[in-house]
């Protein structure tokens, strides 16, 4: 399944534009940024989950030496701001703090040391408010409010229940009958945890004033032009009067796409008039910064016989802690995995508790549907006496099918995913005792969102590439292949600029697997206009015209005479004194079709009888990508979603305390991501039919690696040793447990819901 | 109050003005103005800040810094010469070991500390070398090439 | 954030003096591994630090058959784990070291260090208790020999007395016939802290039954604990299946966990006979032979047998 087009620049290997940078250490992280006259900024957290700020005593932190700025929340303007869909938050409290973490107040010293010495300083009295920590007792009535003004917000929709923030809902065809006609019905209650997104870089900013009195703030962010957005909401002062510059990103993964902390250092350098350095410790991004939370989901199918599955309804609980982040959207997006169900109800609830706030992780919510759906269709699959990969199959959606949204399933590599990976790890197979294998089937499509992008031709016939998007896992070297694939030059002859907001058009974020496929729709998109207006401009100097021309290697040239023509730097220089002069090509776009992206993944493991614990022995994927714009880069990414996933299945686990709702593990030592030593070799398979859209084909890649893992090993454990677990992780604890019988479901009261909506 | 530390980096004689309860990594970072070493938890969990010590590779974030006189210390910024970049920097490079970049500089500390006492290397040997350094991008698999190319390399041009 | 002063002794007698000169308020330390993690967490808050990286000579690893092994308070846990006596001779000590935290750690933390910051989840202390290590004290008044056993007092405490310093471990030479092995629970391969750890070490008559057996356990009580009644059920004993089970059971019932992230109480207990049982029958199955050290390493951190 390979396409036949023939590529001079893509489906081959590149080393990054910036892997000697980073290999040399000279890549500049916001950390790295030291500006003379510079001061540390320092944060102090609320050691209270829900309570009244009844004052804050900054006397004596203002008071020592060596300190230059104290501010609380009542320092900021008086602005809620949204970091999700509702505005429901302000960026420091001014009156009630709603998680154990949650900044009150900012210091500015001289040094490190110092301003840390100051918040140890500050006083502040609570009054504790009544709170809630575990979101399905949230949404009970006689819960604690998190938000007792919640019907006031900007933003608020309609949702049913207490302490709900969101209520999405999808529907189609007649479900109850559905479910009278099938004869079978199957349901599952699962749990997933808390997850960290992991990155290796805690958050860290610069802010600077310049002698204009215009912010600089040197950031480490997936999305420059919404911190823009959001400091000029929080400090109330005009969007041109900020400049953010995306230093160079250490891992985000979601976690960075949106305003964090840069306001603290932000309003401290306005009122200091020096640059103000803030970087978390490893600490604080644990319980400053907004992780995935649990999710629990419930999920029910009513399946014919020979499998076909005619019916499902699914309740889904997000918990969102203390305020909204990502919402809750993957719920009702998924909730059907890549199967086609005629019949669905499908809901999903965003439930606020009094811990850290929901942030965003390399499609939030999706991982969390895929354990409950793929495990929920082995366990189907168990129930009806079918195989787990010919149920997947007979159930698989097709080209033509509707998606779960509504759209046309469009031609795709699905049925190859599958195929792919039932060759490669021999399925089924029959393995010795406490050996199984397990399969998962991942879904997502390929992000959209504003793109923009201009290429101008330098005077030596190379070009520059300029657009918004910070570099996420090598994008700027997929966006130069694109660039050179479609100028017909080679990758060495396209330089990408380093940029900011004043000097880049505006872009969305990078994240959601949609800078390669919709900025890189817009670079090919600029390529094609800069090659249109070389050939215009060759067209008016070799006196032909411009259907005569063809454009190839870095020249243009006649196609009927080919050694008459001229190279890209000839008419870069001689474009300099034309009519249209300089040669620059540009795109804008904001919303690209429905692309979906599929893969299959298959786990081999073993489990330990004595002591629960589960080995990764073999892990395999096959992934519709489309086309390989950069293969290195293209496996890289799908290695390491994949790895995360095994972290997400076995090892990590974001604990909260029960009754306050703090962050337990906040640390690498007892926040267990895999390690070399804990993993298989990567076995990876590149499935290629191309999008229809996308540039030259290419799907979304970045997200599906890490959705499969959790079912695929939950699936093989069950294959291995008969227990079927449905909480996340598959920790040794919980795996013996089930062995030994003692494995409890995870209650759920889906009736209450039904009611509540008035299904009866 | 800062005194006076003389530290051997890459190996030049660095004269620095040093608090005392700092580690080797804000040493390195904040007076030294070598930044390429990187904080990534302080607690010695993730190994990104690894540097080498008289050739061993260590979490320069736990280390005294006014400790580390009379040592050897050698930073990432110590590898590459005006000839270009170390072995275990070029495979880096060709076989995509690095994505965000951050666990970089660790990572091939690691490696070349390593492979300075084990120039052939089992992939599992690799696997308990780098058993220090978290990586949240890549998976490992291609840092794990990366190093197994250096070794052959390094080997062969030995 | 408190701040503090460095002190750099050139001599164990200068150590000594600093030590006498700034009491309590002062700390010592050898690889401040630990020391700076809790420094930084505010855990400890000394005024200055007495700092033996600079203290000449105490680095050693000896071993000769009539006094077995001493290691100096400055020899590191990745030098424990390189030494080849250390893993033909000492196979359980080997696998803590190589169990311990990652390279980079190891090359600056020491076996001393982590002896005196008596963590129950210390990685190397199971193992030195199942080769029964003796520690050499030097203190104001004199020189001491303390068996490690009665070293832990408590969480992070131990029996040192105010201005005391651990210089010298001593393990006594293995009788004919042992074999053993440090095994870590743990979920990952490295970079963790174990939630339970348990070192065996049998030495066997020429019959085939057991001259004696020492197991160590460690996170499953306020400090490392040797399990007496699981070793006394082998003694004189064949170490059959039936055997080893009984004294595995046994060694659950004698350590007191609690329920922490990692871990629940009562997995702990059940993790300590899992674990006991096997470093048991390995030890049983390696005894008087030596060992490779590509299988110690594969064996003390197992995420899955």
């Amino acid at each position: 399944m390979t396409t036949t087009t023939q590529f001079k620049v893509l489906e081959q290997n590149h080393p990054r534009v910036d892997a000697y940078e980073k290999v040399t250490g000279r890549a500049t992280y916001a950390s790295d940024v030291y500006l003379p006259g510079m001061l540390a900024c320092k944060l102090l957290p609320s050691t209270r989950n829900h309570a009244r700020i009844v004052s804050i005593d900054t006397s004596a932190a203002a008071a020592l030496p060596g300190v230059r700025c104290v501010i609380t929340g009542t320092d900021f303007p008086d602005i809620r701001f949204g970091s999700g869909a509702l505005r429901d938050r302000y960026v420091m409290p001014r009156e009630v703090v709603n998680f154990v973490g949650e900044p009150v107040a900012a210091v500015a010293a001289d040094d490190e040391a110092t301003a840390q010495e100051a918040i140890d300083l500050i006083k502040v009295e609570y009054e504790d408010i009544p709170s809630v920590v575990n979101p399905l007792a949230a949404m009970g009535e006689g819960a604690a409010s998190v938000h007792p003004d919640l019907e006031s917000y900007e933003g608020y929709g309609f949702t049913l229940g207490h302490n709900v923030s969101t209520l999405l809902d999808a529907d189609r065809g007649d479900v109850e009958q559905a479910f009278r006609d099938a004869d079978v019905v199957v349901e599952d209650v699962y749990r997933s945890q808390g997850i960290n997104q992991g990155f290796l870089e805690p958050m860290a900013c610069v802010a600077d004033v310049e002698p204009s009195g215009r912010l600089v703030i040197y950031a480490s962010t997936q999305g420059p032009y919404q911190i823009r957005a959001g400091l000029a909401a929080v400090l109330e002062i005009p969007v041109s009067r900020i400049r953010v510059v995306p230093m160079e990103l250490g891992g985000g993964f979601g976690a960075k796409l949106r305003l964090a902390f840069e306001a603290f250092p932000a309003l401290l350098a306005m009122r200091t008039g020096r640059p103000v350095k803030l970087v978390n410790t490893r600490e604080e991004v644990f319980t400053m910064n907004g992780p995935r939370l649990p999710v629990t989901n419930y999920i029910r199918s009513g399946v014919m016989n020979d499998g076909t599955i005619v019916a499902r309804e699914a309740y889904t609980i997000f918990d969102v802690g203390a305020y909204l982040g990502a919402g809750p959207n993957s719920g009702i997006g998924h909730g059907i995995g890549a199967y086609r169900i005629p019949n669905f109800r499908l809901r999903s609830y965003g439930v606020y508790t009094n811990k850290i706030y929901v942030g965003s992780y390399r499609a939030s919510g999706v991982a969390d549907m895929t354990f409950a759906v793929e495990s929920h269709m082995d366990h189907i699959a168990h129930q009806i006496g079918m195989d787990a990969y010919d149920l997947r199959l007979h159930n698989a959606l097709r080209e033509g099918d509707v998606s779960v949204s509504g759209a046309v399933v469009p031609s795709n590599g699905l049925i190859e995913t599958l195929e792919a990976i039932k060759e490669k790890i021999d399925w089924p197979r029959q393995l010795e005792d406490g050996h199984g294998l397990g399969l998962a089937l991942c879904e997502w499509r390929s992000g959209s969102g504003p793109s923009t992008a201009a290429i101008s031709v330098n005077d030596d016939g190379t070009v520059s590439l300029l657009t918004g998007s910070t570099d996420i896992s090598g994008s700027d070297t997929s966006l130069a292949a694109i660039a050179a694939e479609a100028l017909g030059i080679p990758m060495g002859s396209v330089v990408v600029a380093k940029r900011d907001t004043d000097m880049a058009p505006y872009t969305g974020q990078s994240g959601g697997s949609r800078v390669v496929y919709s900025q890189g729709t817009a670079v090919q998109r600029a390529a094609e206009e800069t090659v249109q207006k070389l050939i215009a401009l060759a067209a008016e100097r070799l006196g032909v015209p411009e259907d005569a021309l063809g454009c190839e290697d870095g020249r243009v040239y006649v196609m009927d005479n080919e050694p008459q023509g001229l190279t890209f730097a000839q008419l870069a220089a001689a474009s300099i004194t034309s009519r249209g002069g300089p040669i620059i090509g540009t795109a804008s776009l904001s919303s690209m079709p429905y692309t979906p992206v599929f893969a299959a993944q298959a786990a081999e493991v073993k489990v330990d009888r004595g002591t629960g614990q589960v080995k990764v022995l073999r892990y395999i994927q096959a992934q519709d990508v489309g086309v390989a714009i950069n293969p290195m880069a293209v496996e890289g990414q799908l290695d390491g979603g994949v790895v995360q996933g095994i972290g997400r299945a076995l090892t990590e686990d974001q604990q909260f305390d029960p009754d306050t709702g703090a962050v337990r593990n906040p640390s690498f030592a007892s926040y267990l991501m895999p390690l070399a030593i804990d993993l298989p070799e990567s076995e990876v398979v590149l499935i290629k039919v191309p999008a229809e859209d996308g540039p030259f084909g290419a799907r979304a890649v970045a997200e599906p690696p890490g959705f499969g893992p959790p079912a695929a090993i939950a699936n093989a454990v069950y294959d291995a040793v008969g227990v079927r677990v449905k909480q996340l992780p598959l920790s040794g604890e919980r795996v013996l447990a089930a062995l030994n019988g003692d494995y409890d479901d995870i209650p759920f009261d889906v009736e209450a819901l039904r009611l509540a909506e008035g299904i009866i | 109050m800062k005194q006076p530390l003389t530290l051997n980096i890459n190996g030049e004689s660095r004269l620095l003005l040093v608090e005392p309860f700092y580690s080797l990594l804000d040493c390195l970072r904040d007076d030294a103005s070598l930044t390429g070493s990187k904080k990534g938890c302080d607690e010695g969990d993730c190994g990104a800040c690894t540097v080498l010590m008289d050739g061993k590779p260590v979490t320069s974030c736990l280390v005294l810094a006014h400790s580390a006189h009379g040592s050897e210390i050698t930073t990432i910024e110590g590898l590459a010469d005006v000839d270009g970049l170390s072995p275990v920097q070029r495979a880096f490079v060709e076989h995509g070991g690095l994505q965000c970049g951050f666990c970089i500089p660790g990572l091939i500390m690691s490696a070349t500390g390593f492979l300075q006492d084990n120039p052939d290397p089992t992939e599992e040997d690799v696997r308990f070398a780098i058993g220090g350094n978290l990586c949240r991008c890549t998976g490992y698999s291609r840092v794990i090439d990366a190093i197994m190319a250096a070794a052959a390399e390094m080997r062969a041009s030995a | 954030m408190a701040r503090f002063d460095y002190l750099e002794p050139h001599s164990v007698d200068e150590a000594l003096q600093m030590l006498a000169e700034h009491g309590d308020k002062t700390r010592l330390v050898a690889g401040s591994t630990d020391f700076l993690v809790r420094w930084r967490t505010g855990v400890w808050r000394p005024e200055s630090v007495v700092c033996m990286q600079h203290v000449p000579g105490l680095d050693y690893i000896n071993w000769n058959p009539d006094d077995g092994l001493s290691i100096g308070a400055m020899a590191s846990v990745q030098d424990i784990e390189l030494n080849t006596e250390v893993r033909s001779r000492y196979p359980a000590l080997a696998a803590g070291a190589t169990s311990f935290a990652g390279v980079q750690v190891r090359n600056l933390a020491t076996v001393a260090g982590n002896i005196c910051n008596a963590s129950p989840a210390g990685d190397t202390l199971p193992a030195l208790l199942a080769y029964n290590a003796q520690c050499r004290i030097i203190g104001p008044s004199g020189e001491r020999s303390l068996p490690l056993d009665e070293l832990f007092v408590g969480p992070g405490r131990t029996a040192l007395a105010a201005g005391e310093i651990l210089t010298e471990i001593r393990l006594p030479p293995p009788a004919p016939n042992t074999g053993g092995l440090y095994i870590k629970h743990s979920p990952r391969g490295a970079m963790d802290i174990s939630a339970v750890g348990v070192a065996s070490v049998v030495s066997l008559n020429d019959d085939g039954t057991c001259a004696s057996a020492r197991i160590a356990l460690g996170s499953v009580a306020p400090t490392p604990l040797r399990a007496y009644g699981a070793e006394g059920r082998l003694v004189s004993q064949t170490p059959d299946a039936a055997n080893i089970a009984e004294a595995a059971r046994l060694a659950s019932q004698s350590c007191n966990p609690i329920a922490d992230v990692r871990s629940g109480a009562d997995y702990r207990r059940e993790m300590v006979r899992v674990l006991t049982e096997r470093t048991l029958q390995h030890g049983v199955a390696t005894a008087g032979d030596t060992p490779s050290f590509d299988d110690i390493r594969r064996l003390a951190v197992q995420t899955a047998w």
